[in-house]
């Protein structure tokens, strides 16, 4: 099942924030969560929702998904730690 | 594997000058550069303010009132949101007569669980010592 339709262990909303926070707080957030949970990041930073923040997914090999919502004007970043 | 450690050293006034405001965004910055490194390679920064440069830490600046700029106030919090190291002169705030309730001493209006640590400069020192590059801003 794809991440974005299980429910997500916690929601970190980082609107507003420019990089590097989103990616930071990302990174705090995830070290706060046991394996196996679902981090869900409301961004409306291009930067760190293209970029940053599924690099740093990548790199530390958790599975990522991203869904853009065009109409809110933000992401909505699915990560589940590993 | 290895762990960077950055020492910045903030020694400027918080404003007509853009020193501490670099120092501060580099700090935060910096935590963010993994994601490029090699797997385990990490990188540590700590913030010491020193000499005038306590003067970043005090509370209710008016950055945005008299220079259209956001406070260093705020970069602080931000810095101490994210965790970041932060340490403050003992004896530059006593020679400057600066109690430490005019301090930003947390941030935990924006959800900070770190504090700033306002310690002799002998630990300042040490801390300078054991870095593996030094900023002075």
């Amino acid at each position: 099942m794809a991440l974005k339709d299980q429910t997500p262990t916690e929601t970190l909303d980082v609107l507003g924030r420019v990089c590097p926070y989103p990616l930071v707080l990302t990174k705090k957030q995830l070290e706060k969560m046991a394996s196996g949970s679902i981090l869900k990041i409301l961004c409306d930073a291009p930067a760190s929702a293209e970029d940053s923040i599924p690099r740093f997914a990548e790199k530390q090999g958790y599975e990522f998904e991203s869904v853009k919502l065009e109409d809110k004007g933000y992401w909505e970043l699915y990560i589940k730690k590993s | 594997m290895a762990t960077k450690r950055l020492g910045f050293i903030v020694r400027s006034l918080p404003y007509k000058t853009e020193a501490s405001r670099l120092a501060m965004t580099h700090a935060i910055a910096s935590q963010t550069v993994e994601i490029y490194l090699e797997d385990g390679d990490m990188v540590e920064p700590v913030v010491c303010f020193i000499g005038d440069g306590v003067l970043n830490c005090l509370k209710s600046q008016q950055a945005m009132k008299h220079y259209g700029i956001t406070s260093l106030e705020q970069h602080v919090k931000n810095g101490l949101l994210l965790d970041l190291k932060i340490m403050i002169c003992k004896e530059d705030i006593e020679k400057l007569g600066i109690k430490e309730d005019s301090l930003i001493m947390d941030a935990e209006d924006i959800g900070g669980e770190t504090k700033a640590q306002i310690v002799p400069y002998s630990e300042i020192q040490k801390e300078m010592d054991s870095v593996d590059h030094l900023l002075f801003c």
